[in-house]
């Protein structure tokens, strides 16, 4: 069963036209739709401007989005996600194959450690783990890319997204994940 | 596309599991038609659906924990981008233009914009190589009208000398090269009633240059300018002198002389 439904409502609302829900939504999802662009572009100002285009494009594409086929977040991370690749790849125009990303020309290097820098369960993740979780979930990479930046075969790849994924879903399992938790913030100030 | 399809129905949870599709439909990194077969299974496959849930669940989780949170400056800005939407927007029905009848009739219009726009062009060729012509035309007829003006002026030149010379009162007087310059020669044409003298040069021959023929009249012994006489004209006027004895041609310097250089006399005849 999907656990959180909450939004049920403020997306009817917000499927009726009403912009204070898409307001209350922003209010919910932006950090997190913002560390994923912002992590991907690498460009405060950038950033920005792309977020405000994702909830545009979520205010206008709000009807086709299906409560049945998944959740709020996974939808709107899909269009933060390709809105994000699109304009890099404007920026990058002799880039013409997708599959070839619009990181060929950014070195993954080790500059932007202020936001490139993870928090929470995947923090705490073996190192090639952690790593194959940011660079598809956090950075946009898709996995064939990925495993090319991580320099490892695709099965071993998607072998360590598993097993990452395995490692972060028993540790929200934990009951004591929580108070891992919040020893983790209150620690990290 | 058809490899495909059948990669998928023989697809078992497994193996879903195994390639990471799961994990890949939520990235939005599959095709669409990839999308709509591992929906077509998640609707069936209700194990898989939960496993896909918590998948969705754990990754908002992670995404929380690493949200970052934007600056006050977007939402003001998102607000205010969705204020200008609020201008009443009149929306066409859908299927304008999607009728056989209305593709018939765009085919149409289409057919006639292209057939005007053809013909607006040839009109403009025509209508160039027209104004073009007519500029050559007009050119022609200014050249031949200052043509007609020059011969006009020229034939009552000639004709007035034709009458001049032709006149009964004209005496013709032979001025003959002497030792200096035998070969030279010219005719004087002199009418008393009118007071008019006309030369004809022909026959002097070519001076240098800096020289020029200049006839005198001898009145009293003293020898008074009747004009300069070019040699590249038929006929030349020149000043009728009262009491004029003789006609007298000397080589002077270009321009004429005040006084005859009698020294380069080539010609005199008596009246």
């Amino acid at each position: 069963m999907n656990e959180v439904s909450p939004d049920i409502d403020i997306i009817l609302q917000l499927q009726n036209g009403d912009k204070t829900a898409l307001y209350a939504l922003y209010d919910k999802y932006s950090g997190a739709l913002y560390g994923v662009i912002l992590r991907m572009c690498r460009d405060k100002e950038m950033a920005e401007d792309l977020l405000q285009e994702t909830f545009l494009k979520i205010w206008k594409k709000i009807d086709q989005y299906d409560a049945t086929k998944g959740k709020f977040y996974t939808w709107s991370y899909r269009i933060a996600k390709n809105t994000t690749l699109n304009a890099l790849r404007k920026a990058s125009p002799l880039i013409q194959n997708e599959d070839l990303g619009v990181y060929k020309n950014i070195a993954e290097e080790e500059t932007f450690r202020d936001y490139s820098e993870l928090n929470g369960v995947v923090k705490n993740l073996e190192p090639q783990h952690q790593k194959a979780i940011e660079l598809v979930y956090f950075k946009g990479y898709t996995h064939r890319e990925a495993h090319e930046i991580m320099g490892v075969p695709l099965g071993t790849f998607k072998s360590y997204v598993r097993q990452a994924l395995l490692q972060i879903k028993n540790r929200y399992k934990e009951p004591t994940a929580i108070v891992w938790l919040c020893i983790e913030v209150f620690g990290n100030g | 596309m058809y490899g495909c399809v059948l990669k998928f129905l023989v697809m078992d949870r497994k193996k879903i599991q195994k390639e990471g599709l799961l994990e890949q439909y939520l990235l939005g990194e599959l095709s669409a038609e990839e999308n709509v077969l591992i929906e077509k299974i998640l609707s069936s496959d209700s194990e898989l659906k939960k496993q896909f849930e918590l998948l969705e669940t754990n990754f908002e989780r992670m995404a929380f924990e690493n949200a970052i949170e934007p600056s006050e400056a977007v939402k003001t800005r998102l607000i205010n981008s969705l204020k200008s939407d609020d201008a009443p927007v009149i929306t066409l029905p859908k299927d304008r233009g999607n009728t056989p009848y209305a593709k018939i009739r765009l085919l149409v219009a289409a057919s006639l914009a292209a057939l005007f726009a053809v013909s607006a062009f040839w009109f403009y060729s025509q209508w160039q190589t027209t104004e073009e012509m007519l500029q050559i035309v007009q050119k022609e007829t200014v050249e031949i009208k200052n043509n007609l003006l020059k011969l006009e002026a020229n034939f009552l030149t000639k004709d007035s000398l034709y009458t001049t010379l032709n006149n009964k009162d004209v005496i013709p007087l032979v001025l003959q090269g002497n030792k200096l310059l035998p070969e030279a020669r010219a005719i004087a044409f002199v009418n008393h009633q009118n007071k008019t003298v006309v030369i004809n040069p022909q026959s002097l021959p070519k001076l240098k240059d800096d020289e020029t023929y200049q006839i005198w009249a001898d009145v009293d012994g003293e020898m008074i300018s009747m004009g300069l006489v070019p040699t590249d004209q038929e006929l030349v006027a020149l000043t009728y002198i009262d009491e004029a004895e003789s006609f007298n041609i000397t080589i002077e310097p270009e321009g004429g002389n005040n006084h005859p250089t009698v020294s380069r006399l080539i010609s005199n005849v008596f009246l």
